[in-house]
């Protein structure tokens, strides 16, 4: 009861950033109604999914400020599971994203459990490893089909099958992520909160300090890094359902790993809005340089210089991103 | 039983010996200083003590209990809090949230976290800068909130690593007032490191001296002031001429 009281009380945030919250909020439920591409469908699908995935990184990598570069592996779990289970058992999505998340969860403790022995730096190459050895073991195991990857091939279902997650119009899945994405924003707002919130801002700042106050640093972060692959793994079973076409470059690779973290980094890390923000300005940016280089070959590989260059802006001019940029000028903190 | 024994503990970092066969009990309801010259091994002692450093040997004995193994977070929970002595406390939480994470040892619940936190900051009297970030606070409230963040736990032994360092006169006596307060009223024994010798000399019922790595001397506040090995090593015959004559 305390626990949904918290999720649903953003008292502590000035009024105006409500009314922003709830202009965007109104316009993203509207959105489907007012006319628009199908290009403009899909980038605002990208928008949502990414925006979990970075609140997801948000916990442990904002909040806990474990710099994790390794979410691919989680997203690959949740993908794979999602469409392995659809394909061969036709388990329905429902039941196979849980399903997903549980396992995507194990890895991590497995994962998680030594490297959160390993301090600063070490720790976010260490993530990068194993969400490349993962990758590769994807790439040569037959029962997942390999490097050529899964297709869910939607003829065999009959759309719109909500069990299944199989819809001919991209609007049914609109609606689907923005749930998820509501739920996400009201699950972090109570994180934030939580005594376990409070441990990761304290181990953040110091963390002898906080052990000095009773907080079992290493089993915090365990925690935190489960709860933060559980969302991504959530959001991977729906890309996988939502694309039908599932191969380990393209959701295990350490490119989506590396736009996850910068996506929240960019946005403001440690701040409940800051991964939305992120994802708003990085997605759109993604999407039509993506498109407008398309047709020009020669430019591949702009779009990397591009978060290069994002990267060293936010460690030079603010650490905090653009919500801090917004904090600093209001004078006030991080949310 | 005594609520603290410290037997033969021993610290080497390397060939420096930084602690070297301390022993000595603290009673529940003392307040005892602990002083000595810079680099004397005092803030060691509380890493030792408070598990954050494993000791090179000896054993450390808390409520009749064997802490020498346990981590620094287990020992926390059996009601040993403490302060640093450089370390303020968390700049991008507010005062009041700085305290719950100290009550979040004790509770899973906001709201009861949140109730003890403001009553401890009235305590202090610091309940006006509860919705401050500690990073715009002056030093001595700063220090002041470590201490309420320490409380937050609800120990039974807190060690405070000096919290008067760098305060004006007023503040000390600010500091002290609130020492006083956690001592006498909430019945918390304490432990405290200070060079600010009016303050230790004049609240602790017992002080004890550190000199490289060793204890020199440990007894009644006057006596340490007139222990010549004491006055050798650290006070100096000023400090003595000027107050042990005065208060006597
Ligand atoms: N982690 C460490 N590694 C190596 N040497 C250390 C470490 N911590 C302390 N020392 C050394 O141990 C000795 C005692 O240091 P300590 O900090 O305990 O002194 P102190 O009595 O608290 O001094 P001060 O009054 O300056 O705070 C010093 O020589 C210090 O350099
Ligand atoms: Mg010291």
């Amino acid at each position: 009861m305390e626990a949904i009281k918290s999720a649903l009380d953003f008292s502590d945030f000035p009024r105006t950033d409500m009314f922003i919250a709830g202009v965007v909020s109104v316009f993203l439920v509207c959105f489907p109604i007012f006319p628009h591409s199908s290009f403009a469908m899909a980038t605002m699908i990208q928008f949502l999914m990414f925006s979990l995935y970075g609140m997801g990184w948000n916990t442990i990598g904002g909040y806990g400020g474990q710099v994790d570069l390794g979410k691919a592996q989680y997203v690959g779990i949740g993908a794979y599971t999602a469409a392995v289970m659809l394909t061969r058992w036709n388990v329905p999505f429902w039941v196979s994203m849980p399903m997903g998340m549980f396992f995507a969860v194990c890895w991590s403790f497995i994962i998680g459990y030594p490297l959160f022995r390993l301090k600063g730096h070490y720790f976010a190459i260490a993530t990068i490893a194993t969400s490349l050895v993962l990758k590769d073991l994807f790439e040569v195991w037959d029962f997942v089909g390999a490097a050529r990857g899964l297709e869910i091939s939607p003829i065999k279902y009959s759309p719109p099958d909500f069990l299944r997650l199989i819809f001919k119009q991209d609007v049914y899945y609109y609606y689907i992520i923005l749930g998820f994405f509501f739920l996400g924003i009201l699950y972090v707002n109570w994180f934030r909160k939580s005594r376990l919130g409070f441990q990761l801002r304290s181990i953040k700042d110091n963390e002898d300090v906080a052990r000095s106050l009773g907080i079992n640093v290493h089993w915090a972060k365990v925690k935190t890094y489960a709860i933060a692959t559980a969302f991504v793994s959530m959001v991977g079973s729906f890309h996988a359902c939502y694309i039908k076409n599932i191969e380990p470059e393209d959701t295990m690779s350490l490119d989506l790993s590396i736009l996850i973290a910068l996506m929240a980094m960019l946005g403001g890390a440690g701040s409940l809005w800051g991964p939305i923000i992120g994802a708003g300005v990085l997605i759109p940016m993604k999407s039509y340089l993506k498109e407008w280089l398309g047709a020009r070959a020669g430019l591949v590989g702009i779009d990397l210089i591009i978060y290069a260059i994002i990267i060293m802006l936010v460690s030079a001019v603010e650490p905090r991103g653009i919500w801090g940029i917004v904090e600093r000028v209001r004078g006030r903190k991080a949310r | 039983m005594s609520l603290l024994e410290v037997r033969n503990v021993s610290k080497y970092f390397g060939g420096l010996k930084a602690n070297d066969n301390i022993s000595f009990n603290l009673e529940k309801g003392e307040l005892v200083g602990l002083i000595g010259p810079n680099g004397a091994g005092k803030t060691t002692l509380f890493n030792c003590i408070s598990g954050l450093h494993p000791v090179s040997s000896g054993e450390i004995f808390f409520d009749g209990e064997n802490i020498t193994k346990l981590k620094a977070h287990e020992v926390a929970r059996r009601g040993l809090a403490r302060t640093f002595q450089v370390y303020a406390a968390s700049g991008d939480l507010s005062v009041e949230e700085n305290v719950m994470v100290g009550c979040f040892m004790r509770t899973r619940s906001r709201a009861i976290a949140r109730a003890r936190a403001s009553e401890i900051l009235r305590d202090l009297k610091l309940q006006a800068l509860s919705h401050y970030l500690v990073s715009e606070l002056p030093v001595a409230a700063q220090k002041k909130v470590t201490m309420a963040t320490a409380l937050g736990s609800e120990p039974k032994l807190l060690l405070l690593d000096e919290v008067a360092a760098g305060l004006n006169p007023n503040e000390i006596e600010e500091i002290m007032a609130a020492i006083g307060h956690v001592h006498r009223d909430l019945g918390i024994t304490v432990m405290l490191i200070e060079h600010v010798m009016e303050l230790v000399m004049k609240v602790s019922q017992r002080v004890i001296v550190l000199d490289y790595g060793k204890k020199i001397a440990d007894g009644k506040p006057e006596a340490i002031a007139r222990d010549p090995q004491v006055i050798r090593a650290y006070l100096g015959e000023r400090f003595v001429r000027e107050h042990v004559r005065e208060a006597k």
